[in-house]
């Protein structure tokens, strides 16, 4: 009789999910902001200027 | 737009009031920015712009974070402070944003001797302006994922998730025809759950097509992105979708209680909404097999 009630459980309680384990590929140069973006960076690919103060090449990192 | 002394931008409901407290710097707004410019608006964020000589600027805490690009974190006392760098311009920071921990309230100290008083710029120059939200948003506002999204004619919203190369602008390119359709955005996306909702926001940073809107709507359907040989959906449970988004964010390795959040937020939206793996073609055929599905 306890094993069945133990087996039931109570109303509304949630099945139990057992823990699992999920390898994630992050790729660090689109994980992490601050490259320029594919055409040069700024908010948007077409402006090569704001990523660059004085419109000096900086790293091309991340692409979209 | 016309240089001032202060703007408001609002990127996913989140207002950003940017001002200059010197009268020499005149403030301008990127172009990609100006769909989301406002007029008026109680401001979640506050900024002042300064100029200064950042030459002998060395005392700005600890190093929590080199990015490998232009940005560097530093912390001290409850103040962030990001700097950017750039070989080329010598050893001194040209910017130094020093940010409230709450990310609410800030200043940038822009270096003088790079910048001409009579020019204009824009302050949160990128990367600086979406550092500031996706920092912002990790304290329990949401989270900025690498997707596009949109709005199909029917108002079911999508969003389609995937990193570089994965064929996010191409989605788009492939809807974007469609009338009644609406493109949020082909290259990042943020998400928000307000009132008990999934929304998603356009965000100015786009992609190669340039989709940037300054909308949002309900999320309805995740597809993860798989280039392939023909259209076809794969359900995906929860755990899955959750690892999924994850790797489409920006994390912020720096911030444990941020991390914790924002693995938390992408379980909450895996288990609230459908989440499927997506192969597709690079053609018309995949907006007609997903508005099908819907069927």
């Amino acid at each position: 009789m306890k094993d069945e009630k133990k087996r039931n459980g109570q109303k509304g309680k949630k099945p139990y999910l057992r823990p699992e384990v999920r390898q994630v590929q992050l790729k660090p140069e689109e994980a992490v902001l601050g490259g320029c973006k594919i055409n040069g960076g700024g908010s948007g690919p077409g402006n090569l200027t704001t990523c660059n103060p004085l419109m000096i090449q900086c790293s091309v990192l991340g692409t979209s | 737009m016309l240089p001032s002394d202060r703007f408001l931008i609002r990127i996913a409901d989140i207002t950003c009031a940017v001002s200059s407290a010197d009268p020499p710097l005149r403030m301008t707004v990127d172009e990609s920015l100006h769909n989301f410019l406002v007029h008026a608006g109680q401001p979640d964020v506050a900024i002042e712009t300064k100029i200064g000589n950042l030459t002998a600027f060395n005392d700005i805490g600890d190093l929590i974070f080199d990015s490998g690009a232009v940005w560097r974190l530093y912390q001290e006392n409850g103040t962030c402070s990001f700097s950017f760098q750039s070989p080329s311009l010598g050893p001194a920071p040209y910017k130094i944003a020093r940010i409230r921990r709450d990310f609410t309230q800030g200043e940038i100290l822009i270096h003088g001797p790079f910048y001409e008083t009579k020019r204009s710029i824009y302050p949160l120059e990128y990367p600086l302006d979406e550092l500031l939200f996706i920092n912002y948003l990790a304290l329990g506002h949401g989270a900025e994922v690498h997707a596009c999204g949109l709005v199909d004619s029917r108002g079911t919203g999508h969003l389609f998730l995937g990193q570089s190369t994965a064929g996010k602008t191409t989605m788009a390119r492939l809807w974007e025809d469609d009338p009644g359709v609406t493109i949020l955005s082909d290259d990042r996306i943020i998400l928000r759950k307000i009132d008990n909702q999934i929304w998603m926001y356009g965000t100015p940073w786009h992609g190669e097509a340039g989709f940037a809107a300054s909308t949002r709507a309900p999320l309805n359907k995740v597809y993860f992105l798989r280039k392939g040989m023909r259209n076809q959906v794969s359900p995906l449970k929860a755990v899955e979708s959750a690892s999924r988004f994850f790797s489409c964010c920006f994390p912020l390795f720096y911030n444990r209680d941020a991390v914790d959040f924002t693995l938390c937020f992408f379980d909450d939206v895996a288990k609230n909404v459908p989440c499927y793996e997506l192969s597709f073609l690079p053609d018309k055929s995949t907006v007609e097999f997903l508005l099908k599905a819907e069927d």
